[in-house]
């Protein structure tokens, strides 16, 4: 368990399946080494009008939490996280008639994950219903858990393979609470938040 | 025969009673059908006395036909109904004639009907008295009888009291053991079942009445020892166990190394050697023996297959009812399952179990299984209702904690019962060699005191030890603290200094560590002693790197001057003996020289000359410095 920083990265007239690869290239240059898939999801849930006021519930699944199902209740002024084992889905599935969800609404990111010394590198194409829709580059740096302390040191190794494209300041999310002890939940929290952007991007374009 | 009343006949509503017997109950007779209950009726019948005779003769007439008795005559002519018809046709021809005979006479022109005087009917008073006398004796030679019958059993039950009631012991048996009825026979259960075992073998004994035999007569011989309840003159009840559960079982455990045994321990759930498994024991005991053979069984077998399973550098045997693992080089571990029935036990009496009887693996290997029971029926909590049980809870925990997928494997890896004990094995052979190396150096080694303490607290894996390095009388001088971690296939010391120092499982490197210490024990000691006596430490070496190379180790060293300056004290410890050597600082035998002439030269220091230890006075090593210091400053 570390500190994980989430970043988009996108080139200029180049495809999703082009820009993987480029970002593999750089990234195997640098000495590391392929350790598998890994797989994000998220699934939407939306209250039926007869509940009042309507909140989202966000599913998400992380492969490097194979135990754990993540959710996020939006209830338009709040999110609320809670972390629960897989009979969380069986739940989901039994409140139907309350929560409904749209089969196009489901997003994941899924992709390659590299290991290079402490950190570990995912690189995740995120498709809405099988259309590519994005880039999203996950670092983890695994031996720190404050993200204060290891942000300077991860801004770095970011510069080192995304070049210009790199963060330069820390994600939104995690602006407010560098100081904190980082938990898988808000991994999943940076992911919701680029899902949502990049569901939004759909729109638009 | 004039007038008629109207009788309506009809069946009684309960069947007629056949017999009754002495305990009250009535047989009845089975029902008649209905056709059976009509020629019955019509038989009947009471036809006039005249006609019988025709019907008799018609019957003989029958007879000579078919030869079957009068009774089922009718049975057996053409129609069933023939008797019963021609009885009729009497009955209507002399009816016909009564009326022709009653139409004649009430004209009482040609017919007059007189009165016939009847004889009266002559009763004999005597003759009934007597039938009656005779019934009621009858009568009461039956009560009589039923009478002395009870009588009788009654007196044999109160004679019988010692033998305890079949029931009384069957609910003793019952308070104790799980027992079932299956149609009239009564099954018990002795194995673990119920409390978490998985073992397939089930252990099923059957409980029956004991029959009276002689078995009253003979009183108990010997008395069990340390029998749980009192011994029984006889036991209502016999229980019979199953042919593979009968006799007297244990789990062996040898460590061996070069067919030597280092340790033996006996598993024995009785604890108190081989029960007697005579035929008359009592029910308790047998059911405790056969349980315990039942245990036993399932210890060995799970041994034997995690044996089989487990990939081991050197792989562990199972042969017959032996299991050989390999706990450290040259050392085999040796579990095997004994099991004695009763016919060959003399003949199979284990050997006197050796003086190094360790009770510790014996009650490790029964305690291992009895955890796995235990969690098999025992789940932590809190666990859903929904969710599935088994998985530990820690294990449960991880997905509300979000473990990720090194923690999850982690939490996969489950040692067997096989890895347990023979990490205990090694423990315990690892203690046992600290043990020993500890207790010879001690003894070797006179001049430092070394005083081992071992904690008290520990656990099946892992010990403590510390030691103490001290010279008797300078205890308060300098002493040399040493703690060690006995561990499964390691040691690890930690020094003086807080230096870490891990060691194999080879004694010697531990005997080489103890002899190093003692060593710098000596020089660390010369100079706190040095310091007290006012004497001045000019340096000293841990690892000195000249003189004569050392079988193991290196030599120490330190130097120490007098107060004023005059004296130098030369010491160097090693592992074979101890030197001291002396200089005086205004050398005595100074005597000037070609190249060194003037006099003041002799303030450098003279050369160094041995003292003989072993001839100086002194309890120890310390005692002789300190008297070698003070002659030394004195003397100045």
């Amino acid at each position: 368990m570390g500190v994980t920083i989430l970043s988009q990265f996108f080139l200029d007239n180049k495809t999703g399946p082009q820009t993987i690869e480029v970002l593999s290239k750089r990234i195997a240059a640098l000495g590391a080494v392929q350790q598998g898939h890994f797989l994000v999801d998220c699934e939407t849930y939306t209250s039926v009008p007869q509940l009042g006021h309507q909140r989202t519930v966000h599913v998400l699944h992380n492969s490097e939490q194979p135990a754990t199902v993540f959710s996020l209740l939006d209830n338009g002024t709040k999110i609320t996280s809670l972390a629960t084992d897989g009979l969380f889905d069986l739940l989901m599935m039994k409140m139907s008639h309350f929560y409904t969800s749209k089969k196009q609404t489901k997003v994941e990111s899924k992709g390659l994950r590299y290991e290079i010394g402490d950190f570990c590198v995912k690189l995740g194409t995120v498709t809405v219903s099988s259309n590519c829709k994005g880039i999203l580059v996950e670092v983890e740096y695994r031996p720190c858990v404050v993200p204060a302390m290891c942000w300077d040191l991860m801004k770095e190794f970011l510069q080192g393979f995304l070049g210009t494209a790199a963060p330069t300041n820390p994600p939104a999310y995690l602006q407010n609470k560098m100081q904190d002890i980082y938990f898988p939940i808000d991994t999943i929290h940076q992911y919701l938040d680029h899902f949502t952007m990049l569901r939004k991007k759909l729109f638009i374009s | 025969m004039s007038y008629s009343v109207n009788i309506s006949v009809e069946a009684p509503t309960e069947n007629q009673i056949q017999e009754i017997t002495y305990d009250g109950t009535e047989i009845y007779q089975p029902p008649l059908t209905l056709s059976e209950s009509l020629a019955k009726y019509a038989q009947k019948i009471d036809f006039s006395k005249t006609s019988e005779v025709e019907i008799k003769k018609e019957e003989s007439n029958e007879d000579s036909k078919s030869d079957t008795d009068s009774k089922d005559a009718f049975q057996s002519s053409l129609w069933p109904w023939d008797s019963v018809r021609n009885k009729l046709r009497n009955t209507l021809q002399e009816v016909c004639v009564l009326a022709d005979v009653l139409a004649i006479a009430k004209d009482k022109r040609y017919l007059v009907l007189d009165p016939v005087q009847q004889e009266p009917l002559e009763t004999k008073p005597m003759v009934q008295i007597y039938a009656r006398k005779k019934a009621l004796a009858g009568a009461a030679s039956v009560l009589l009888a039923g009478s002395e019958k009870m009588k009788n059993s009654q007196n044999e039950a109160a004679r019988s009291r010692t033998t305890l009631d079949f029931h009384i012991e069957l609910l003793r048996l019952r308070q104790n053991w799980r027992l079932k009825k299956v149609s009239n026979t009564i099954i018990g259960d002795l194995s673990y079942r119920t409390t978490g075992s998985k073992y397939l073998q089930t252990g099923t004994f059957e409980v029956t009445k004991a029959e009276d035999e002689e078995k009253v007569t003979s009183p108990p011989s010997s008395p069990l020892p340390g029998g749980p309840a009192p011994v029984k003159p006889t036991s209502a009840l016999r229980v019979s166990i199953p042919s593979e559960l009968q006799g007297v079982a244990y789990i062996e455990v040898l460590c061996q190394k070069d067919q030597e045994d280092l340790c033996t321990a006996n598993l024995t759930l009785l604890g108190s050697g081989p029960p007697p498994s005579n035929p008359d024991m009592h029910w308790q005991q047998k059911l405790e023996a056969a349980q315990n053979v039942l245990f036993c069984k399932e210890l060995f077998n799970q041994l034997a297959k995690e044996a089989v399973q487990l990939q081991a550098p050197i792989p562990h045997m199972v042969v017959g009812n032996q299991i050989m693992a390999t706990v450290l080089p040259g050392i085999q571990l040796i579990i095997a399952l004994r099991h004695s029935t009763s016919s060959d036990k003399k003949q199979q009496n284990p050997p006197p179990s050796k003086s190094d009887h360790d009770h510790v693996l014996e009650h490790s290997l029964h305690q291992l299984l009895r955890e796995v029971h235990h969690k098999n029926t025992h789940h932590p909590f809190p666990h859903p209702a929904t969710g599935p049980l088994g998985p530990s809870k820690k294990r449960m925990l991880a997905g509300p904690t979000a473990a990720d997928r090194y923690e999850l494997l982690e939490m996969t890896k489950t040692q067997t019962l096989l890895e347990q004990i023979v990490q205990q094995a090694q423990h315990f052979i690892m203690r046992m060699r600290t043990e020993y190396v500890l207790d010879t150096i001690a003894k070797e080694v006179k001049d430092p005191l070394i005083t081992s303490h071992w904690n008290t607290l520990n656990s099946p894996t892992q010990s403590c030890v510390k030691i103490h390095i001290s010279t008797h009388g300078y205890d308060a001088v300098c002493r040399t603290p040493l703690i060690i971690h006995v561990g499964e296939k390691s040691l690890k010391c930690i020094c003086r200094d807080g230096k870490v120092m891990n060691m194999s499982y080879e004694p010697q490197e531990l005997r080489d560590l103890i002899f190093c210490h003692i060593n710098q024990h000596q020089i660390l000691a010369v100079q706190a002693l040095a310091k007290t006596m006012g004497w001045q430490a000019l340096g000293n070496s841990n690892h000195l790197g000249t003189g004569t190379v050392e079988p193991l180790g290196n030599a120490s060293s330190c130097l120490l001057s007098s107060p004023t300056g005059d004296r130098i004290i030369a010491v160097r410890c090693e592992p074979s003996d101890t030197q001291v050597s002396v200089a005086h600082s205004p050398r005595q035998d100074f005597f000037p020289s070609r190249l060194v002439t003037e006099r003041k030269w002799e303030h450098l220091g003279g050369q160094f000359r041995d003292v003989r230890l072993d001839k100086m006075e002194g309890r120890n090593f310390l005692h002789k410095m300190e008297l070698l210091m003070a002659s030394l400053t004195s003397s100045s």
